[in-house]
């Protein structure tokens, strides 16, 4: 048992995070937001219960595909994921939680304000793919580096 | 640790895609070991001895630097 999604996911992931991801970076640069995503909220669990706000859904619609999607990608068995792989997994992990952390507390300390809110914005999907760009780096210049020998 | 790995896959004429094979592994994972850059599982080891027909200890030696 090791929590890991089939092999056959990590594509069907790619194919909903890179779109997303790209998708999102457009919608923060134009502030796009389309008006059939408009809704009126309610407030349940906010400093004044039941008051309303208009909001536009996009970014949350965009935020879920970006985090599932993701969560797939990363969490997707390899080919053939034997004890090496695992291995190389784990250390990724621990590393992207590191240099996640490390930047949370730079930016923590040096930014405030609508800028550390901006930071945080990003900081929900970082962990995530930093632990994908790392694992697959790892991964790919092992399968660069063994070439076979007889 | 040391290992016999390269040598032995030399004696029985096997590509390490082969051996990757048999024991159920990546071909990294045999070409890591071979390098000395992983340690491999207790399991793996046992799969790796019965496959070239060999004692564990014909294939694994234990080095000073094992000892800390």
């Amino acid at each position: 048992m090791n929590y890991l999604f089939p092999h056959q996911y990590k594509k069907i992931g790619l194919m909903v995070l890179l779109p997303s991801i790209l998708f999102g970076i457009g919608v923060i640069i134009t502030d796009f937001s389309p008006e059939f995503l408009d809704i009126k909220i309610k407030f349940v669990l906010s400093e004044t219960p039941f008051s309303s706000l208009n909001n536009n859904l996009l970014n949350e619609i965009l935020g879920v595909l970006i985090i599932l999607s993701g969560l797939v990608v990363a969490f997707s068995r390899e080919k053939i994921e034997d004890e090496f792989i695992e291995k190389i997994r784990l250390e990724s992990l621990v590393w992207s939680v590191y240099v996640n952390y490390i930047l949370l507390l730079l930016a923590l300390v040096i930014l405030y304000d609508f800028d550390f809110l901006f930071f945080m914005m990003f900081n929900m999907f970082t962990l995530l793919i930093f632990f994908i760009v790392r694992f697959n780096w790892q991964i790919s210049k092992l399968k660069k580096t063994s070439f076979d020998e007889k | 640790m040391k290992n016999n790995i390269k040598v032995e896959r030399a004696r029985n004429d096997m590509t390490q895609a082969k051996l990757a094979e048999l024991a159920e592994v990546s071909r990294q994972t045999i070409n890591a070991m071979e390098l000395s850059k992983y340690v491999p599982s207790t399991v793996l080891a046992l799969k790796l001895a019965k496959i070239f027909g060999r004692e564990v200890q014909d294939l694994f030696e234990l080095e000073k630097i094992d000892w800390k």
